[in-house]
């Protein structure tokens, strides 16, 4: 009850003003007198990045720009990707913690009672960089309110070696599975298997099995976010061309792989294309004379990004969307959403954008004209992933039960159990009763 | 401490009657175990309670929910994820029992002679029980992995083996790769608690046996395992308590995959609780580990007990 | 006839022993190993022609340097050290205490106090961490070292208290009566009696409790949140995995580097261990 009564007198200081926190009501509602100006702290918690050079950019540069530009502290903790989820329930269920939590994909909905509403900033946000894609809304908005603001997109794209395709006669990646799954079967003849995981893990599996079902015309449920779809023809159909694919195609080690072992088996030249971020190609041209490949040129020249074959569907990709959380239990909201202002101020986010080197694509249609698409071609294909995602629950919204389905890797164990021997009908089945599970609920 | 004593000579006449209490056991006992209350009072009997009525709850991240009995664990009941976790919780925790026992006897026996060196074999081979568990499982599951296994190498060059093995991948394989890293884990502090025991034993009682014409085998269960059976269950009860509640082994190996082959409670636990955000039902998967690992402690100290009234 | 001995020793001590320590040891080896390779030579399949698993031949020292000029490292082992130092004489002062107790004094509901302290052992940590996080919130603990020092004695209490109560119950009630015929008061004989020949209990349950709390990791990582205050088995996990890029060489550096102090104490102590343990277990 104490803490609601402190939230609105915040929401009216913010609402009034933005210095409410030296205000009288800023003062009530953090309970103590402002000493200095300097004593407001923002506790910002993120991964730690994929390109170290992006995490040192926010540390040594943009941060404390910011501390000084807006005269607060910043307390930037970066984590393990793995670890956001216990440290952000933790958080939330003690009422304490960091005041800005990273978000990764629907995780959002997850949250979405403990975080603050910022349709302003975003809306705005939105407003001043062309609009924000239809994906990043879907995955940060559930048409209320904004429960994160969409930082950037991490795409997945299919790396690819292209020397190694132009042999088996692929001179442009293949555009179909079955196309896909001829040219798999001729490198994997040649010990030259495609890579992809259906394991455990957030980034790389479901975001190859999600889009792979909706290409062929599957879903887990239907658009009223109630009746579970899943056991279709054509998720069936799905499931049968995976057994195959994976037998003929794929390195059958990739059922335990986690988001690393794709990377180190690419750069090892063990398989010729993987569904990744755009890691390998950064990694491998950051160190030219390490990864090189077997004619001894740099493996780099030879890698190649594309978006994953079309079904009979369609072309469908899903990204690991990551976005910033304020919590209700902050204490420091007004100074967190300064700050969140601030580092997206076009100035100051571009900064972060050109260290990624194409890595992230962030959510706002502007960017798709930054001159840093055009500095490097192999990299240009991730331009347009925030355009072309899908948000997992589809056709229903990408809500909390959606994330439900997602964190319990139900759709990718269903392809998993199929692939290790189980009859397609039965791994559809299974799926099917985990899904209603979990949306009858 | 210092505290008291400082108090009891400035109130000058009382230490007499305040040590005079302390002569009474029930005092001293109360005196003695108040520290221990407080501290699992306040940091386990308080969570214990809210766990569990988290766990009759349905919660979920940032919703305190409502009451709902036992519905959760009616929910768990038709949950074949749950109940493979179960099973494989039992398998887990058995077979690396039966073999750190094992491996963890033959080890001490060796250990109990005098040769050169012993007690720096000794402590190195402790190394593994030291290391923190987290590091450990990365260099395991490096060498696991499908593209750079050092151990598909070796047998391959030894002849064992054509093609690679898929150690993690496979749903069976995955399993045993799990069990083999907790068992390397737990030999060493089997080994060295049983040297532990071993080295109370008499030299003579095993001589006089000798001389009586027992062969080694026979002197091995008529004497060594009898005089060894209390320690041998005081480790077993330790070791299958932290093997029943493993966490960290499989959470870095495999995160419960492929296709939940690998849950363990607490890992499945944790998967619904903090991964999904339906605090309550990982709670009531954390509850149910509590009965069945009731059970076995107490058949344990049960025996335990018969064996040391005998 | 001597021929024979010594073959019968090879067969049946030596070479299983030989084994034993190599399969114990080969991982550290691998990790020593990897520590000091170049990048270049992490990333070869294990079927490539030039795969080297047991060397190298251009050792690196980058993997150490990384780790400590990049990271916290050394922070992280005194924090570590710290933590499990203080959490451990914290949980041996009331194992000590709570099991003398026990195991040696008369009093109303002495064995189903016993039995709880022990069941508090059970009770699994993934169900304890959410509404321990609440307690540490109120104490107003977080991200202190003291979250960890105050919450790890909840799974070190029960274990020393279980081991030292077997410890005294071994020693002979005699001891302890002819003092008090001395004169001497309860509190005394056991503060200057009983402890003292519990000394090599009390260090081996002291060196148990201390090698769990260094390998603590889920509390270590909900409670702790700047970069330098936290342990090594998180500082090390959170800070060298970025994404799906792993910096193996300093990963493996670091947790070697993280099990040597444990290693030394554990030199120092393994004799006392091995004794204490068998007091311990004997009654």
């Amino acid at each position: 009850m104490v803490q609601a009564k402190r939230r609105s007198v915040i929401k009216l200081a913010g609402s009034a003003a933005a210095v409410a926190s030296t205000g009288m009501a800023g003062i009530l509602a953090s309970g103590r007198t402002p000493a200095y100006a300097q004593q407001k702290t923002v506790h910002w918690l993120r991964w730690v990045d994929f390109v170290p050079a992006s995490d040192t950019l926010l540390r040594k540069e943009l941060v404390p720009e910011a501390e000084k530009e807006l005269g607060m502290k910043i307390n930037l903790e970066t984590v393990n990707g793995n670890d956001l989820q216990p440290r952000a329930t933790a958080a939330i269920q003690s009422g304490a913690g960091p005041d800005l939590i990273q978000a990764f994909n629907n995780n959002t909905y997850i949250y979405a009672n403990s975080v603050v509403d910022l349709s302003d900033l975003v809306e705005d946000l939105a407003k001043r960089e062309g609009g924000l894609y239809k994906y990043c809304r879907s995955l940060c908005s559930d048409g209320k309110m904004f429960m994160s603001m969409p930082w950037a997109v991490i795409g997945a794209m299919i790396s690819y070696r292209k020397s190694w395709f132009e042999e088996v006669g692929f001179n442009a990646f293949p555009k179909t599975w079955q196309e896909y799954h001829d040219a798999g079967k001729k490198l994997k003849a040649k010990g030259r298997p495609i890579g992809q995981t259906l394991g455990h893990t957030f980034g790389d599996a479901p975001t190859f099995t999600y889009p792979y079902m909706w290409s062929w015309g599957g879903k887990e449920v239907e658009a009223d976010g109630k009746t579970v779809a899943v056991n279709s023809k054509e998720t069936l159909e799905s499931i049968k061309f995976m057994t195959s694919f994976w037998k003929d195609a794929c390195d059958e080690g990739g059922l335990a792989w986690d988001d690393t072992n794709n990377n180190r088996a690419f750069l090892s030249q063990t398989i010729s294309a993987t569904l990744n971020g755009a890691s390998i190609y950064i990694e491998a041209s950051r160190k030219p004379d390490q990864y090189q490949t077997e004619k001894g040129k740099p493996m780099k020249d030879d890698i190649l990004h594309s978006p994953l074959p079309a079904g009979p569907t369609g072309q469908f990709g899903m990204h690991l969307m990551q976005s910033d959380m304020l919590m209700k239990y902050s204490k420091n909201q007004d100074a967190a959403k300064e700050f969140l202002k601030w580092i997206h101020t076009e100035k100051n986010y571009e900064k972060w954008f050109i260290s990624q080197k194409g890595y992230s694509t962030p959510c706002q249609a502007k960017w798709e004209e930054h001159k840093q698409w055009t500095e490097d071609p192999v990299m240009a294909p991730f331009k347009i992933a925030a355009k072309l995602g899908q948000a997992p629950g589809y056709a229903g919204l990408p809500n909390g039960k959606a994330a439900e389905a997602l964190t319990k890797y139900i759709i990718t164990d269903m392809y998993a159990k199929a692939v290790q021997g189980m009859a397609p009908e039965e791994s559809v089945k299974w799926a099917e009763g985990e899904l209603k599970k979990i949306y009858s609920a | 401490m210092t505290a008291t004593a400082v108090h009891d000579v400035a109130a000058g006449r009382r230490p007499a009657v305040r040590l005079r209490k302390l002569e009474d056991e029930r005092w001293l006992a109360l005196a003695l175990l108040s520290p221990t209350a407080v501290l699992l009072g306040l940091f386990i009997a308080y969570p214990f309670v809210e766990g569990v009525l988290l766990a009759l709850s349905d919660a979920r991240v940032g919703d305190p929910g409502h009451f709902v009995g036992l519905a959760n664990f009616a929910k768990l009941w038709d949950d074949n994820i749950f109940w493979t976790s179960v099973w494989n919780t039992f398998w887990y925790t058995g077979v690396t029992t039966v073999f750190k026992l094992g491996l963890g006897l033959w080890l001490a026996m060796l250990l109990n002679r005098h040769f050169r060196g012993k007690a720096l074999v000794r402590a190195f081979i402790l190394l593994p029980f030291i290391i923190p568990t987290v590091l450990s499982t990365f260099a395991w599951k490096w060498m696991f992995d499908p593209t750079f296994s050092v151990i598909n190498w070796t047998l391959f060059n030894l002849g064992f083996i054509t093609q690679r093995i898929n150690w993690l991948g496979d749903p069976s394989l995955a399993m045993s790769s799990i069990i083999v890293v907790n068992i390397w884990r737990g030999v060493p502090f089997f080994a060295i608690s049983l040297l532990a025991g071993l080295q109370t034993i008499s030299p003579e009682l095993n001589e006089a046996a000798a001389i009586d014409g027992a062969r080694p085998w026979a002197r091995f269960w008529l004497i060594t395992w009898p005089l060894l059976l209390p320690v041998t269950m005081v480790v077993m009860l330790f070791s299958v308590i932290q093997t029943f509640a493993d966490f960290q082994l499989v959470y870095v190996m495999t995160g419960g995959g492929p296709a939940n082959a690998t849950h363990l409670f607490a890992t499945y636990a944790y998967q619904i609780g903090i991964g999904t955000g339906l605090l309550s039902q990982g709670a009531a998967v954390s509850l149910a580990m509590f009965p069945f690992l009731f059970v076995i402690v107490v058949i344990q100290l049960l025996y335990i007990r018969r064996v040391e009234v005998r | 006839m001597i021929e024979g001995a010594l073959w019968r020793r090879w067969m049946f001590y030596n070479i299983p022993l030989i084994l034993f320590v190599f399969v114990l040891l080969f991982p550290f080896y691998w990790m020593i190993v990897t520590s000091f390779r170049p990048d270049g030579e992490l990333y070869r399949p294990w079927n490539a022609v030039n795969y080297m698993p047991f060397w190298t031949n251009k050792p690196t020292f980058e993997h150490f340097r990384y780790l400590f000029e990049e990271t916290d490292f050394g922070r992280w082992m005194v924090n570590t050290m710290f933590i499990a130092v203080t959490s451990t004489l914290i949980s041996l002062f009331c194992g000590v205490l709570a099991g003398y107790a026990l195991a040696r004094l008369n009093f109303p509901f002495a064995g189903s106090l016993g039995t709880m302290i022990f069941i508090t052992y059970l009770v699994p940590q993934t169900l304890l961490f959410i509404p321990l996080a609440e307690i540490i919130r109120n104490f107003h603990l977080g991200d202190t070292p003291w979250s960890l020092i105050l919450t790890y004695p909840t799974f070190l209490i029960p274990f020393c208290t279980w081991l030292m109560m077997g410890y005294f119950k071994a020693i002979p009630k005699e001891l302890e009566e002819c003092a008090r015929i001395d004169g001497a008061s309860r509190w005394k004989a056991m503060l200057y009696i009983i402890i003292p020949i519990a000394v090599p209990g009390i260090l081996s349950s002291g060196i148990i409790a201390f090698t769990l709390s260094w390998n603590e990791f889920i509390y270590a990582l909900v409670f702790l949140s700047s970069p330098q205050e936290k342990t090594v088995a998180v500082g090390v996990t959170s800070e060298l995995i970025r994404g799906d890029v792993f910096f193996w060489g300093s990963l493996m550096a670091g947790a070697l580097l993280g099990s040597v102090p444990v290693a030394i104490v554990y030199s120092f102590f393994v004799e006392h261990y091995v004794s204490g343990l068998t007091g311990s277990v004997k009654g």
